[in-house]
């Protein structure tokens, strides 16, 4: 045991800097991918819930736009996203594959409709009552979002960012396909491709430690927020 | 001055199209404490937001000091609203901020030229000492106080209530009421009172409008006769109205 454990642990070292060049991979994934949730999805959950039905920016076409954008990105399987987009991104950034930036686009296009489709539903169990006391006081709409709905939504926005976070990681494991690295792929190679099972356990076992560290500290800072 | 000419507010319901307010003409005069009264689904409620824009009629006018208030492009028509104040049967704070974020919130909204302090209003409600602490942390009356103080800050020429002591008891509702009666006296402005409890009516308004199912049935000045008597506690009020009745 003492000298199977030893072997493991030299493996691991030996492994380290592979995997910790993945680590740095799903990194910049993930960073891109969260940009684009905060910068593009959060106005367009907001869009959303601002447009839909009763609500104060009412308006049937830019409502039915947003939301089937919403529904036609979140409903592709996500590899044939990443395939489908492949055109598109050779077209934008020079080269489709063989770098995380390159497979960061399908990244940003799932987190802003995942993003969004959550920011929406936070609006949504906002008391309509807080809307009306807006409109009563003769907020504008900018201050409407601002002063009033991300205020009291804010802890459900980050519990929803977390939960988004979360399936970031686990829809950037399948961005080894296309060449663009990452912990997943790291997973996949060493563990699937050269049945080196122990490093692959490894490397999941990163990915759940990261995964449980933010949740973790997602759901301590709604928490801290939430004054309801 | 508030004059409402031929309102009506018509709903497409599954069963076709049913008015909630039904040709409704009404003039509320300035400084005046006005009651609308009738059950729930009367059309009360819609009446009041037809004051500040928060509904609007499908047929009529509201003229508030002369001024046409749908004919308003919208910057004139937040202008209109920020001069009247409005409290809810819910209270309707953000819970999310301190009661002296949440009665700050008018001002940040607009610039007033006079309004009154933070610690003035808080302390003109009898919440002096609860500035910092959060709505989750205070009772149905207090709330009631700090949306009254929000609406109070701005000095509103009009002030609008919907149902502002239904979702407290009895007691509280007497205080409130109290402060309402004393922020008129105060600051005069017109207010106008939303409910179904004719006990608050009786004790703050000058008239009120009587509706039902939509339409305005009765215009009645209110009897000042004695002040009914205060209770020192629920158990006498119990006792009076349970043993005497």
């Amino acid at each position: 045991m003492p000298d199977t454990f030893q072997e493991y642990i030299t493996r691991v070292i030996e492994y380290w800097p592979a995997l910790f060049e993945s680590l740095w991979e799903t990194g910049i994934m993930m960073g891109f991918a969260m940009v684009a949730a905060i910068a593009l999805g959060l106005p367009l959950g907001t869009l959303l819930f601002l447009t839909a039905r009763g609500q104060p920016m009412q308006n049937v076409f830019i409502y039915q736009l947003s939301n089937a954008f919403v529904n036609i990105v979140r409903s592709f399987p996500f590899l044939l996203l990443v395939v489908a987009m492949q055109p598109f991104i050779r077209a934008v950034y020079g080269r489709a594959t063989g770098d995380p930036v390159a497979a960061s686009f399908p990244m940003m296009l799932i987190a802003i409709a995942l993003y969004a489709r959550f920011v929406q539903q936070s609006l949504l169990d906002v008391p309509k009552g807080v809307t009306e006391t807006a409109q009563s006081m003769g907020a504008s709409i900018p201050q409407l979002v601002w002063k009033f709905l991300f205020v009291e939504s804010r802890s459900s926005l980050i519990i929803g960012f977390t939960t988004a976070f979360v399936s970031f990681i686990s829809y950037s494991t399948i961005m080894g396909v296309v060449g663009g690295g990452g912990i997943g792929d790291f997973a996949i190679r060493y563990g699937y491709q050269r049945y080196e099972t122990d490093i692959m356990y490894t490397a999941i076992i990163v990915i759940i430690i990261i995964v449980q560290l933010i949740q973790w500290w997602g759901l301590r800072l709604a928490k801290k927020l939430d004054k309801r | 001055m508030i004059t409402m000419t031929n309102v009506t507010k018509t709903y497409e319901g599954q069963e076709g199209a049913f008015n909630a307010v039904d040709d409704v003409s009404l003039e509320i005069g300035e400084n005046e404490i006005f009651g609308l009264i009738g059950e729930s689904g009367a059309g009360k409620s819609t009446i009041l937001r037809f004051i500040n824009a928060l509904e609007t009629p499908t047929e009529g006018t509201v003229e508030v000091d002369g001024t046409d208030v749908f004919s308003l492009p919208k910057k004139r028509l937040r202008q209109h609203q920020k001069s009247i104040g409005m409290i809810f049967q819910q209270f309707n704070l953000l819970n999310n901020k301190t009661v002296r974020e949440n009665v700050r919130l008018p001002l940040e909204l607009h610039k007033y030229n006079d309004p009154l302090s933070v610690g003035e209003v808080l302390d003109f409600v009898g919440l002096g000492g609860k500035s910092d602490r959060y709505p989750g942390q205070l009772s149905g009356g207090e709330k009631q106080r700090v949306g009254i103080a929000r609406a109070l800050i701005t000095r509103p020429k009009i002030l609008l209530c919907d149902e502002p002591t239904s979702a407290l008891d009895e007691s509280t509702t007497e205080e409130i009421v109290g402060v309402l009666k004393r922020a008129h006296e105060t600051f005069g402005m017109t207010v106008l009172v939303v409910t179904h409890e004719l006990d608050v009516v009786k004790s703050m308004c000058e008239r009120c409008a009587v509706l039902e199912n939509g339409h305005l049935v009765d215009i009645i000045d209110i009897a000042r006769g004695e002040e009914r008597r205060s209770y020192d506690s629920y158990h006498q009020r119990v006792l009076e109205v349970l043993k005497d009745a």
